[in-house]
C-alpha cells in the first residue's frame, strides 16, 4: 500500500536528493499515526481527571469534565477549591515528609540488596543458585496480601509494628524478588568477554562488582528505582497495615480528605495531581540513565 | 565511576539519617495534664494518668476531628491519652489486625454483623465482663441494649452513634410555591407524587450505585417499607433468617417498592438510571436550579454529600420530612443504623474508657458540633444544636425503632446476596428469580 502511495509520476529534481528520506517517513506515518492514537487514548483519563480537578463538586456532579472544555468561558465552574482543600489540610507537609521517610529508604534498601544478590546468582559460582534463583522467580508470583497477616504477628511479637523499620522490611521484602529478577536480567547479558578481560587484568570479585557491574547495570537499576519508587509512593495498603493512621503519609492522609463516607472524592482530583509532583521529579531526574546506552564501546581490542 | 559509588553512598547516609530521625520524631510523646486523675466516675478510683488506650475506626477527616473532641474531656479529667486511628478501610483492616495479633484497644464498628464475627472469633470482649446490665440500662434503652446482644447473652459493645435512615428530603421552596402539603400516609406520600408529575416535575431522585456495595440503598427501602406493614415481630423473625425473603411477606414489600421505582414518571431518569447513579449524588438534584427531582429518601448523612453552602433546614435549600407510615395500626417506625464500640483489649483504662463511652456525656462534645445522633437515652435534647433536633425527635418519637436490617443478617446475605438481589431486582428480574437466590444463599 505504501508503495503506491510513494512513488509520484513527477519528481522535481530538488526532490530527489530527499527523496529517500521523505519515503521512510511517509512509510512511518501509518505507525506513527497508530502510537499517536495510542497516546492520546492513554491519556484522556488524565485530561479528563485535570480539567475536573478544577471544577467545583456541583459541576463535577453535574456535567462531564469534556463539558468543562466545551463551555470554556462558563467561569462559574472553575474553581482551585480542590488543590486549596488538599495543600492546606492539616498535616499534609508533615504526611509528605513521612511518605518521603518511608520511601526513599524502602527504595534504596531492596536495590542495594538486589544488586549483590543478582550479581552473585549471574556470575559466581556456588552450589544451589539456580535452585535459588527460580525460588526468588517464584515468589513473585506470591500475592503480598497473603503475607499481610503472618508478617504483622511477627511485627506484632518484636514491636517494630507501627514503626518506619517495618516498613522498609516490609517493602524490601515485596520489592525484593522482582528487583532481583530485573537486575539478575540485565546483570547477567553483560558480555562475558568483560568480565573475563578484568579479571584477567587482575581485578577483585569486589572490584568486577563496583566498578563494571554497577555501572553498567545503570539503566536497569534507574528503572527499577522508578518502579519501587513508586509503588512505595503510592502504597496505601502496606501503610495502612503496618503503618497505621496515627503518622500521616500522603497516601492514608488523602484517603481521609475523602472522608467517612467517601462524600468528598472530588478532592481527589487534585490529590491525585499533587502527589504526582514527587514522582515526576524522580522520573525526569533518573530518564536520563536508562535512555543513555551504557554498553557502547565497551569492549575494545 | 567514582561519582557513582558517591551517590549511592550519600543515598545510604540520607536513608540513615532519616531513620535516626523517624526515631526521635517516634520517642516524642505529648504529655496529658489532668488536675486530679482520680476524682471521675469512670476509673474507678485508680490513678491511670499517663496511659494510652487507642480506638480504631471508620471515622475520618472531619468526623475524627469531631470525636477527638468528644474524648476530651474525659482525658482532662482522667490522664488518660484516648488516640484515636481512623480509616476508610476499616472493615478489612479490623479483620486483618485482629487476626495478625495487633488488635486496637477499642474497635469501632459501623456495622454489628462485623463486631458479631469477630465477637465468634474471639477478639471481641464480652461488656457483661466489665459493668452490670442495670449500669447500662442507665443510658440505654432496652431495645438498644437487645440490639448489641450475641445469641449467647454477651453484649458485644455499647452503641455510640445512629443515623436515622426513614427520611424523604424535599426543596422546601418549591413546595411553598407550589402550596405542596408534607405526606403524613404513604397514600398522601403517593398522591403527591402524582400532583407533582401533573405539574411538570418528576418527583423521586433514586440513587443506588456504591461500588462494590451497590445495592444497600435498596434494602434500606424494602426494610423501611417492611417496617409499615407488619408489625415488628415479622420484621424480626425475617432478620433472623426464620421469615423467608420468598414469603408473601417480604414480596409485598417489594411490591410497595416497584409502585415507586419502577415508574418512568416517577423516577429521574427513568427506572434504568437508579442502578447507575452514586448514591451520594441522588440529593444534588434537588438542590439544583431549577429542581430536576423533588423528593430523595436517604438517611441522615446525606447532608455531608450536598455542595458546600447548601443550606438544611426549613428555610433552607433542602429539608427533610419522616418516611410516611402504610398502616395507620402500626404507628410510625423508624429505621436507624450505627456504630457501635467493642473492647478487644482487657486493661483498667480500656474499662474505664468503655465506661465513658457508654454514657450519653460521651457525644456530647461531638453532638454539639452538629451532624450527630447519639443512641443514648441519658442524652437530653437540649444538647442538640437547633438543625439537628428534628432527628433526635423522630427516634424519640418513634413507636417502633428497628436497626437496619441487612447489617444485622449474616454476611453472605446482608452485604451480599440481599444486596445483589437490589440490583437484579432493578435491573428486571422477577421476583420469582431473585427472592429464592437470596433465600438460598442464607447460611444455615
Amino acid at each position: 500500500m505504501s508503495d503506491t502511495a510513494v512513488k509520484k509520476p513527477y519528481v522535481r529534481p530538488s526532490a530527489v536528493a530527499g527523496e529517500k528520506k521523505s519515503r521512510a517517513l511517509i512509510a512511518g506515518i501509518p505507525a506513527r499515526a497508530f502510537i499517536l492514537a495510542i497516546v492520546v487514548i492513554w491519556t484522556i483519563p488524565t485530561l479528563g481527571l485535570l480539567v475536573s480537578s478544577f471544577r467545583t463538586q456541583l459541576a463535577i456532579a453535574e456535567t462531564g469534565w469534556w463539558h468543562g472544555l466545551i463551555n470554556f468561558t462558563d467561569f462559574a465552574q472553575w474553581t482551585i477549591a480542590n488543590y486549596e482543600r488538599v495543600l492546606f489540610a492539616d498535616d499534609m507537609a508533615n504526611a509528605f515528609f513521612n511518605s518521603l521517610l518511608i520511601t526513599i529508604p524502602s527504595t534504596v534498601i531492596p536495590i542495594t540488596m538486589a544488586a549483590f544478590a543478582a550479581h552473585s546468582i549471574a556470575w559466581m559460582v556456588f552450589p544451589g543458585r539456580k535452585i535459588l534463583f527460580v525460588i526468588i522467580v517464584g515468589l513473585l508470583i506470591v500475592p503480598l496480601q497473603m503475607a499481610l497477616i503472618p508478617v504483622l504477628r511477627v511485627y506484632t511479637r518484636h514491636g517494630i509494628n507501627g514503626t518506619y523499620l517495618g516498613m522498609w522490611l516490609a517493602h524490601t521484602g515485596f520489592g525484593l524478588p522482582l528487583a532481583t529478577y530485573m537486575l539478575y536480567g540485565y546483570i547477567s547479558s553483560i558480555p562475558k568477554s568483560i568480565l573475563e578481560s578484568a579479571h584477567a587484568d587482575g581485578a577483585t570479585p569486589w572490584m568486577m562488582f563496583t566498578r563494571l557491574v554497577l555501572p553498567l547495570s545503570i539503566p536497569a537499576i534507574a528503572s527499577f528505582s522508578i518502579f519501587q519508587f513508586l509503588w512505595v509512593w503510592n502504597d496505601l495498603l502496606v501503610a495502612l497495615v503496618f503503618f497505621g493512621t496515627r503518622r500521616p503519609i500522603v497516601t492514608t492522609r488523602l484517603a481521609e480528605l475523602v472522608g467517612s463516607r467517601g462524600q468528598s472524592w472530588h478532592v481527589l482530583t487534585a490529590g491525585a495531581f499533587i502527589t504526582m509532583v514527587v514522582p515526576l521529579i524522580i522520573f525526569f531526574s533518573l530518564q536520563r540513565y536508562f535512555v543513555r546506552g551504557m554498553m557502547a564501546g565497551s569492549v575494545k581490542g | 565511576m567514582q561519582k557513582l559509588l558517591r551517590i549511592g553512598l550519600t543515598l545510604l547516609v540520607l536513608s540513615m539519617i532519616t531513620a535516626l530521625l523517624a526515631v526521635s520524631c517516634a520517642r516524642e510523646e505529648e504529655t496529658v495534664a489532668a488536675t486530679n486523675p482520680t476524682d471521675n466516675p469512670w476509673t474507678g478510683g485508680d490513678n491511670l494518668a499517663g496511659t494510652e488506650v487507642i480506638l480504631f475506626g471508620a471515622y475520618v477527616d472531619e468526623d475524627a476531628a469531631r470525636f477527638r473532641t468528644a474524648m476530651e474531656p474525659f482525658i482532662e479529667q482522667t490522664g488518660i491519652d484516648v488516640i484515636y486511628e481512623g480509616s476508610g478501610d476499616f472493615e478489612a483492616l479490623i479483620t486483618v489486625r485482629a487476626e495478625g495479633g495487633d488488635p486496637p484497644d477499642i474497635a469501632v464498628f459501623p456495622q454489628p454483623g462485623l463486631m458479631t464475627d469477630l465477637y465468634q472469633q474471639g477478639h471481641v470482649i464480652d461488656l457483661r465482663d466489665w459493668m452490670s446490665e442495670s449500669d447500662l440500662r442507665e443510658s440505654y434503652e432496652a431495645s438498644w441494649i437487645d440490639m448489641s446482644r450475641h445469641e449467647d447473652g454477651a453484649i458485644m459493645g455499647a452503641w455510640y452513634r445512629t443515623s436515622v435512615k426513614s427520611l424523604v428530603w424535599y426543596p422546601p421552596a418549591v413546595f411553598e410555591e407550589e402550596g405542596y402539603e408534607i405526606p403524613t400516609t404513604w397514600d398522601e406520600l403517593l398522591a403527591l407524587s402524582d400532583q407533582m408529575v401533573a405539574d411538570g416535575y418528576t418527583p423521586w431522585s433514586i440513587s443506588m450505585e456504591s461500588g462494590g456495595a451497590t445495592g444497600w440503598v435498596g434494602t434500606d427501602w424494602i426494610e423501611d417499607i417492611m417496617l409499615r406493614i407488619h408489625p415488628p415481630e415479622v420484621y424480626d423473625a425475617w432478620v433472623a433468617g426464620d421469615l423467608r425473603f420468598d414469603s408473601p411477606e417480604v414480596r409485598e414489600a417489594f411490591e410497595y417498592l416497584e409502585e415507586i421505582w419502577m415508574n418512568d414518571d416517577y423516577v429521574l431518569g427513568g427506572a434504568g438510571s437508579i442502578l447507575t447513579v452514586p448514591f451520594g449524588d441522588g440529593a444534588n438534584p434537588l438542590v439544583m436550579d431549577p429542581p430536576r427531582a423533588l423528593l430523595h429518601r436517604q438517611a441522615s448523612f446525606i447532608t455531608a454529600f450536598l455542595p458546600d453552602g447548601t443550606e438544611v433546614g426549613p428555610d433552607g435549600d433542602i429539608n427533610f420530612f419522616y418516611l410516611p407510615q402504610i398502616k395507620p395500626e402500626l404507628g410510625d417506625p423508624v429505621l436507624v443504623a450505627g456504630d457501635i464500640m467493642s473492647a478487644m483489649r482487657d486493661r483498667p483504662e480500656v474499662r474505664a474508657v468503655m465506661r465513658y463511652l457508654a454514657t450519653g456525656e460521651s457525644t456530647r462534645g461531638w453532638l454539639e458540633q452538629g451532624g450527630f445522633v447519639a443512641p443514648h437515652a441519658d442524652v437530653p435534647l437540649d444538647w442538640y444544636p437547633a438543625e439537628d433536633r428534628p432527628y433526635a425527635e423522630i427516634v424519640q418519637d418513634a413507636d417502633v425503632v428497628r436497626f437496619d436490617a441487612s447489617d444485622l443478617m449474616p454476611g453472605a446475605v446482608g452485604t451480599g446476596s440481599f444486596w445483589t438481589g437490589m440490583v437484579d431486582f432493578v435491573s428486571g428480574d422477577s421476583l420469582d428469580d431473585v427472592l429464592p437466590a437470596i433465600d438460598a444463599s442464607w447460611p444455615r
